[in-house]
């Protein structure tokens, strides 16, 4: 990387109609793309398999939080009722997996969303305030009539001519250089 | 689409009769059997008949449903499956009247099954059912004449909805007019809550006045959801037979199995959270009148040792609702073929479990024993009778399937939202 890169968010480009977005996002992902992003108004269906995007790994926490919460649910209503103040209730067993139920699967259900919710934040790398896009007045209309393509200067295959060139034979309108 | 249909439909249709043979066969052997259990005042080969008949009933009542709530909700995904339900409609009132009607309305068979329609049965506690305080509480609701009323009344008025719903869905097909759309939108407004107070009333009669003291008002959520888990299963098992080679292929796709995937999850935690509520209520209250209900679903009256049934509630638990479910939190449990079919299939065999579980156990009457009755046991040679009545109806509904597919169009061409059905995207 020159110096001159440092600076550089990535290049961005428009797209007037969301068949040509798509098809250029299908060469991006050939061409072997890690960081880089499409932007449109509206969801296009079949756009995911397009840019070649691997499911969300958000379910893996979900699951892991559910597990969690249902083992922590087991050792809360074990060690309240069984362990640390031994209660008969209702001639019920001190523990058993079938009186405390209502509270193992809320707390599966409860650190399942949390699970999900944090996860969502980790993977989407939130919060954050501000981004390089938000810079650049093309962008404003990625939400009404416009669709974008934008390669990102920290992925290997990234030099500004080059990729510039690279969405000009993609078809894009406007190619913009975004800076950090 | 009409060459595939040409060329492949008839190859599966053309069975339709083998099928039929096939089931008349079964049931024949089952009601040889049930009969000859009549002469030895054994009910188990009546029960044959209805368990047989249940699995069908319960199956199809959630195959209405889904027609009705697809249509309801206007489900994108659903027009090329929805066809193939509507040809397995027709089973449902053909089911109630060969199985569930004559064993009402013979009094013989009446009064084996349903103890409490004799009024010389003598209880466990030694007093005839006649005398009994319990059924003279709930004659209002439990006398002959009412009961055999609502029994016509289920086989009519399923069979009345059925038709609706197919004739003016095949009218579609000629007519090309969308107001077809529109009136079954309207049927099916009025039929999802008319049959789920029917199909609550129906698992009243048929389960649960098995055992006439016990009651739960949950037994008909409980046979709602086990009967929408047995139609997804038998709609993963269809659609997959369907699109190798026959008129769903090439149009099937893994987003529609991805649709049946989620709802097979939702419900199969449905279940669960009904059958344990259910159960769950009834430990928690610990009253008689309702526990003795799993009490003899569990250990034997005089040792207390577990019985066969307690490994049958646990083959539920664990076969019927934790493998199901953990298996479909993943997605490609969904979407692989051959292991959705899987699930489907354990569920199918877990649905056949849950009826066992609901219907067979009773106490029967044994003035030598300590209790005064023993329960009914699980392993008996009458489990593969059982087998063979659900062989025997299904043989019968899925012939009815095939010859209603002989002579519609297989696919709702001009259903205004075919496409959206073809063309359906996850």
């Amino acid at each position: 990387m020159n110096e001159r890169n440092e600076r550089i968010y990535g290049v961005a480009c428009t797209f007037r109609r969301p068949s040509d977005v798509y098809h250029a996002a299908e060469k991006v992902r050939d061409a072997g793309w890690k960081y880089w992003d499409v932007h449109t108004p509206f969801p296009i269906h079949g756009l995911d398999q397009a840019m070649g995007l691997p499911r969300s790994p958000v379910p893996r926490l979900t699951l892991l939080g559910g597990v969690t919460g249902f083992i922590t649910g087991c050792l809360l209503t074990w060690y309240m009722n069984s362990y640390d103040y031994p209660l008969i209730v209702g001639g019920k067993p001190y523990w058993s997996p079938i009186f405390p139920f209502p509270v193992l699967y809320e707390c599966t259900i409860l650190f399942a969303a949390f699970g999900t919710f944090f996860g969502q934040f980790i993977f989407n790398r939130l919060p954050r305030h501000h981004h390089p896009l938000f810079d650049l007045p093309q962008f404003a209309r990625v939400s009404d009539d416009t669709f974008m393509v934008v390669l990102e200067a920290r992925d290997p295959h990234f030099h500004v001519d080059d990729s510039r060139n690279f969405l000009q034979s993609l078809g894009g309108q406007e190619i913009t250089v975004i800076r950090d | 689409m009409s060459a595939s249909e040409s060329s492949t439909s008839p190859a599966i249709t053309a069975h339709w009769k083998k099928f039929l043979a096939v089931g008349v066969v079964a049931l024949l052997a089952t009601w040889y059997f049930a009969c000859e259990g009549l002469q030895h005042h054994n009910h188990r080969g009546a029960l044959s008949l209805l368990i047989g008949a249940l699995f069908w009933i319960s199956l199809l009542i959630g195959t209405l449903m889904l027609t009705m709530i697809t249509r309801l909700f206007d489900a994108g995904w659903a027009p090329i499956i929805r066809r193939a339900w509507e040809f397995l409609l027709p089973g449902l009132p053909v089911v109630l009247l060969l199985g569930v009607v004559p064993l009402a309305f013979s009094t013989s068979f009446r009064h084996l099954l349903w103890e409490w329609t004799d009024a010389s049965h003598i209880l466990p506690s030694g007093h005839a059912v006649g005398h009994d305080p319990i059924l003279q509480a709930k004659s209002w609701f439990l006398n002959e004449k009412f009961f055999l009323a609502r029994i016509t009344f289920y086989t009519v008025f399923f069979g009345l909805l059925t038709f609706g719903l197919r004739k003016w869905s095949f009218a579609q097909d000629s007519d090309r007019n969308a107001s077809y759309t529109h009136r079954l939108h309207a049927l099916s407004a009025a039929g999802v809550p008319l049959s789920a107070l029917t199909l609550t009333m129906l698992a009243f009669d048929c389960l649960m006045a098995l055992s006439y003291h016990w009651f739960s008002t949950m037994y008909g959520v409980w046979f709602f959801a086990l009967s929408i888990r047995l139609a997804l299963a038998g709609t993963v098992i269809m659609t997959y037979r369907l699109s190798e080679g026959s008129w769903l292929s090439g149009l099937f796709n893994q987003a529609h199995r991805h649709v049946l995937g989620c709802l097979m999850l939702a419900f199969t935690v449905f279940w669960a959270y009904i059958s344990f509520s259910q159960y769950f209520l009834i430990y928690t209250a610990n009253i008689p009148e309702e526990t003795f209900w799993y009490n003899i679903r569990e250990f034997d009256p005089v040792t207390g040792a577990k019985s066969a049934w307690w490994g049958v509630s646990m083959v539920l638990i664990f076969g019927f609702f934790f493998l199901p479910f953990l298996s479909l939190l993943f997605y490609r449990s969904k979407i692989v073929k051959e292991r959705i079919l899987t699930i489907a299939c354990l569920i199918i065999v877990g649905g056949i479990f849950d009826l066992w579980f609901n219907a067979v156990p009773r106490q029967v009457v044994d003035p030598s024993a300590p209790e005064g009755f023993t329960v009914s046991p699980f392993l008996t040679p009458y489990l593969a009778l059982d087998l063979v009545a659900i062989v025997g109806f299904g043989a019968l509904v899925i012939a009815l399937f095939l010859r209603g597919a002989s002579q519609q169009k297989t696919i709702p061409v001009h259903d205004p939202r075919i496409l959206e059905s073809i063309h359906y995207h996850e």
